[in-house]
């Protein structure tokens, strides 16, 4: 699989959080995400960003990073 | 509504609204009418129908020709009937040989200064003048036929849709009164006095030049030929109508296309359209000749690859050419490798199909639209925070409002109709705040001058709103009714505790917007004062990676202030083309089944499972950009496009193009080969607006019918074309008309339950929902309460977008449209609205092109981190230092080759609102312009050697 989505993805998520840091608690901001994702994301792109994670995740902020773990359960 | 008058009469002055009801005698006869309706509207109510020649009824009275003069028991003289308002117990004699004689001799004058030669006359037929004339008996001109006959008056024929005839004129000043009243837009004047008297454009410049929209609201007022439309002076009058809706912009203006056979000759506003109340724009009104234009493709083409010409086919030849690829391209690279997009452009029907099959057909949920790039924020924004995706008022809202607040949106040119019904409210009165970075004609107009303009930088809307609210809520001016009653409490705590934090002051913020402390306290006040606060907004509120931030930015003010759930409030989304509300109501989202409805819901999911009779995906697809980048990366490798240009239309077309050349199918569904086109392997015939049958929803979610007048040039409707490919793909859908479509989707999307043709006969048009609860739908929302039960406070922070200008990229790029151009131009370039903007420009403030030595008309450079291209400058007062803006009307122009992929952070929809450009002076097209130009030339070759070849 070809970079353009992943680096979209990893923009996409990190954005998200940005913009959920405000709700509450950063457990908070984690499930807003998490749930976006969810509720928004299509299944590859969903798979893609928890590839991501499990290589590592680099670029994923904070928040972005516990949306994705938690993602995963 | 149910139809209560007779849209085709004139009943000579407007309808009044009042309580208090007046009951007179006309002829003998009891008439009640509404306090302040004239005598002259009271007689024609009880069909008594008194001369007239100056008075209409969508004009206040003048009283000028005295050819409705009355007899009134008590009263001297004879008063005109259409100034005189009727009142309880009067007696009115309208007809009586006195007043006959008074008409005759009003007529004579009239006549003796008119060239008759009505037999050549193009208003022969259908001219007031001569009705009239008729009426009173007129049967001989005392002072001779030898009058002035003015016949060497030079006729003005600069417009290019209408001419004006002075020779016909008689004065009557309905034009002039229709262009300040109905337009707003004060073009006109009379010159000179008595006989010598007449109708002038500006300062008598003429009517291109003057300051004429091209509304056509003055042609329509004209009882004589003296302002008439170019189509009937060469066709002659039309013998039948059919009332249709306008396909251009969300206002959604109902029409009376009136034809000749199947050619149509002028499109008339239809009085009884709801949404526009009779008035349009030059768009509607005028531009509708791209529908048989020389360029429509109506047969079917294929072709192997983007390399080659096309070949005409059959179109079964072309369905099982376009079947076999996407199912070869889904054995190969599985079920989710392909997806379509449907349009904005197209029918509640056609769009529902078109998601169908690609949910049902195709298997998967990849289904996207062109709302995504334009109006996606405010579906996620409004469900979030007021539980319905949709804008809370009807247009004639606008009309109980005391405050209207107008963020992002350039109503006077992109919502022309909306734009003066809100002029004629702020004539009347009412305050007006405009937010935005440009000096809009709403800024300051003929009689319109806005109390604030809050001249904010691209990219700032969420600090300015939060601003808006801080003041509201720190100074104590919130409707703390309203809130307790009607909003959730614990998000309502939470937002204010968030609001209220010194950060979000307009003296905090005043960096960052560029809008002074004070401005921002003293509108907030004045919006938070006014009983009736109506917001509406545009693309300049959705087009940012805020977009959907900034929507509930505006659901929090409104419901903090109360102004919601009552005519003259309400958050209004001025929406882009025709039917972006229904193609969202549709379905047409990757997470959304019909109705807004979630694809992960098993229930619901269940319910269109056993409707459609296939197992449906429980997961969202993917959306427009994501599409592209899974194209680029190999994953996605098919598409079926209806109706829709993303070549031109989505930003970063370096990017679109290498997406799109990545594909293995692309199916097109248009009526011309448009950019997109020239990228496809299949291209399917579709049809204009005039060759449609089906529904349209506007931008206050009224579905309004669209009738077809002339039958589908390539032979076959657009549903139809749908329905055969599904049915080539293996999914067979069965439907004998649109009708149909409606009625299945009324079953499944619950807003749409009491939605029928039937129904939509009856009422003329249904504001949605329309349910049990509210059969004849639903005009103002939220009355009661909100679809999720109370109103919910969103959390907006404010994030700077990345989109920054600096030393590289100094300058700010934001875009829009205007009034004579629609879109992508695919239709309004094929009409003569070329006349007003035959290419695109870019405006500049005069500082920075004195800066880079850039004169007015220099062609000039633009290049951003995505791309450059090349235009000419327009050196302007209306955009501010640092901030340059342009149009994406003609493809060649690249506007789109320098806006980037950013995009709002809940839906993708793309930044076009904000790129960080540099501008410098140039001599020659861009090299993007130079491939562009030889990529066209060859497509265009291709599409010729495609319409020689012989079909098979
Ligand atoms: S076309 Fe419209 S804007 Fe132009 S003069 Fe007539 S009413 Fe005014
Ligand atoms: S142009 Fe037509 S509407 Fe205008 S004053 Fe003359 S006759 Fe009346
Ligand atoms: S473009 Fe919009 S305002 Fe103009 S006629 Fe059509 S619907 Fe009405
Ligand atoms: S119609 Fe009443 S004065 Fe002209």
């Amino acid at each position: 699989m070809g970079n353009a989505t992943l680096s979209s993805l990893i923009k996409m998520v990190n954005q998200i959080a940005d913009n959920n840091v405000h709700v509450g608690t950063t457990d908070d901001a984690a499930n807003a995400v998490a749930s976006h994702i969810t509720r928004f994301w299509a299944r590859p792109m969903k798979q893609q960003i928890n590839e991501y994670l499990n290589e590592g995740g680099e670029e994923l902020n904070e928040i972005a990073r516990q949306a994705v773990t938690q993602l995963q359960k | 509504m149910l139809q209560h008058f007779d849209p085709n009469k004139d009943y000579g002055t407007p309808a009044r609204v009042s309580e208090n009801l007046v009951t007179l005698n006309i002829d003998g006869v009891d008439v009640t009418v509404p306090e302040g309706t004239s005598v002259l509207r009271a007689a024609a109510e009880a069909n008594i129908n008194i001369p007239k020649l100056c008075a209409s009824d969508n004009l206040e009275a003048f009283g000028s020709c005295r050819i409705c003069a009355v007899e009134i028991e008590g009263r001297r003289g004879t008063p005109a009937s259409c100034t005189t308002p009727a009142e309880n117990g009067m007696s009115v004699t309208t007809q009586n040989n006195k007043l006959a004689k008074l008409r005759r001799n009003i007529m004579e004058l009239y006549i003796s200064d008119h060239p008759l030669d009505c037999l050549t006359c193009p208003s022969n037929g259908n001219c007031e003048l001569q009705d009239v004339a008729g009426a009173v008996g007129l049967r001989e001109v005392r002072y001779g036929f030898e009058g002035e006959n003015h016949l060497d008056a030079k006729k003005d024929e600069s417009n290019p849709y209408f001419t004006f005839d002075p020779s016909k004129c008689i004065v009557c000043s309905r034009c002039v009164r229709a262009c300040e009243e109905v337009q707003g837009t004060f073009a006109l004047t009379i010159d000179g006095r008595g006989f010598d008297s007449k109708v002038a454009a500006g300062q008598d410049d003429g009517f291109l030049a003057s300051d004429c929209v091209s509304c056509g609201a003055c042609v329509q007022a004209c009882p004589t030929s003296t302002l008439m439309e170019n189509s009937v002076i060469e066709r002659g009058q039309p013998e039948h109508s059919v009332v249709t809706t306008c396909a251009y912009c969300g206002v959604g203006c109902s029409f009376k296309a009136e034809m000749k056979g199947t050619e149509v000759i002028r499109m008339v506003p239809f009085k009884d359209g709801e949404a526009n109340r009779g008035h349009s724009c030059v768009k509607g009104r005028f531009a509708f000749g791209y529908a048989t234009h020389n360029d429509r493709v109506t047969e079917p083409m294929i072709r192997d690859s983007i390399d080659q010409p096309w070949k005409k086919v059959s179109w079964e030849e072309a369905f099982s050419f376009a079947a076999g690829r996407i199912k070869d391209i889904q054995a190969k690279y599985g079920r989710e490798s392909v997806g379509g997009i449907t349009s904005s452009r197209c029918t509640n029907e056609e769009t529902y199909l078109v998601q169908k099959l690609i949910r049902a057909a195709f298997g998967n949920n990849n289904t996207d639209t062109c709302a995504r790039v334009c109006h996606s924020p405010t579906g996620y924004g409004l469900k979030t925070t007021l539980g319905e995706s949709a804008g809370t008022q009807t247009f004639d809202s606008v009309m109980k409002a005391d405050l209207v607040m107008v963020i992002g949106a350039n109503p006077t040119a992109a919502h022309p109709v909306f734009g003066s019904r809100l002029k004629r409210r702020v004539r009347e009165g009412a305050g007006l705040i405009i937010a935005d970075p440009r000096t809009t004609e709403l800024v300051k107009s003929p009689h319109i001058v806005a109390d604030h303009h809050l001249k904010l930088r691209p990219g700032t809307n969420v600090a300015f709103i939060n601003a808006m609210a801080h003041v509201v809520i720190t100074e104590g001016l919130e409707d703390k009714d309203f809130i307790a009653n009607r909003c959730d409490n614990t998000a309502y705590n939470k937002w204010r505790e968030f609001i209220s934090e010194e950060r979000h002051a307009p003296e905090q913020t005043e960096d960052i917007t560029g809008i002074p402390a004070a401005e921002i306290r003293s509108a907030a006040r004045l919006f938070a004062a006014a009983p009736n606060a109506a917001i509406f907004y545009g693309l300049g509120v959705t087009e940012h990676s805020q977009g959907s931030s900034m929507v509930m930015g505006i659901a929090n003010l409104a419901l903090a202030t109360g102004n919601i759930g009552r005519e003259g409030v309400g958050v209004n989304p001025l929406r882009g083309q025709n039917n972006v509300q229904g193609s969202c109501d549709m379905g047409s989202f990757p997470h959304e089944l019909p109705g807004y409805q979630h694809v992960a819901d098993d229930a619901i999911r269940g319910r269109f499972e056993a409707s459609w009779g296939v197992t449906l995906d429980n997961e969202p697809g993917l959306r427009i950009p994501n599409m592209f980048n899974s194209a680029i990366d190999g994953t996605f490798r098919g598409m079926y496009c209806q109706g829709e240009d993303i070549a031109q239309s989505d930003p970063n077309t370096n990017h679109v193009d290498q997406a799109l050349r990545s594909l293995d199918c692309l199916i097109v569904q248009d009526i011309f080969l448009n950019e997109t086109a020239k990228y496809a392997h299949v291209f399917l015939p579709g049809t204009s607006f005039l060759e449609k049958d089906g529904t349209f929803t506007n931008a206050e979610r009224r579905i309004n019918r669209v009738r077809q007048v002339m039958p589908p040039m390539p032979g076959m409707a657009d549903w139809e074309v749908t329905m055969a490919l599904s049915k080539a793909l293996g999914y067979e859908m069965n439907y004998s008309h649109p009708s149909e479509i409606m009625d299945e989707i009324a079953t499944l999307a619950p807003t749409f339950k009491g939605v029928s043709y039937e129904r939509l006969e009856e009422l003329g048009s249904i504001q949605w929902p329309c349910n049990d609860a509210a059969p004849e739908g639903t005009p103002t929302m939220h009355i009661e309460n909100f679809p999720i039960g109370l109103g919910n406070f969103a959390i907006t922070e404010y994030v700077a977008t990345e989109e920054r200008s600096n030393r590289k990229f100094p300058l700010l790029l934001t875009t829009g449209r205007i009034l004579s151009q629609y879109n992508v131009g695919a239709q309004t370039r094929r009409t003569p609205n070329q006349a007003w903007h035959d290419e695109d420009v870019l405006d500049l403030h005069i500082s920075d092109a004195e800066m880079r030595g850039i004169n007015d008309g220099d062609w000039v450079g633009i290049s951003s981190r995505a791309g450059d291209t090349v235009m000419r400058a327009r050196i302007t007062d209306k955009v501010q230092p640092g901030v340059v803006y342009t149009t994406f009307h003609h493809p060649g122009s690249g506007a789109n080759v320098v806006t980037t992929d950013n995009s709002d952070w809940a839906t993708n929809c793309p930044e076009y609102k904000v790129t960080a450009v540099q501008v410098v002076k140039v001599n020659s097209p861009s090299n993007w312009q130079q491939n562009y130009q030889n990529f066209d030339d060859q497509q265009q070759d291709f599409l010729k050697q495609g319409r020689e070849s012989i079909s098979q």
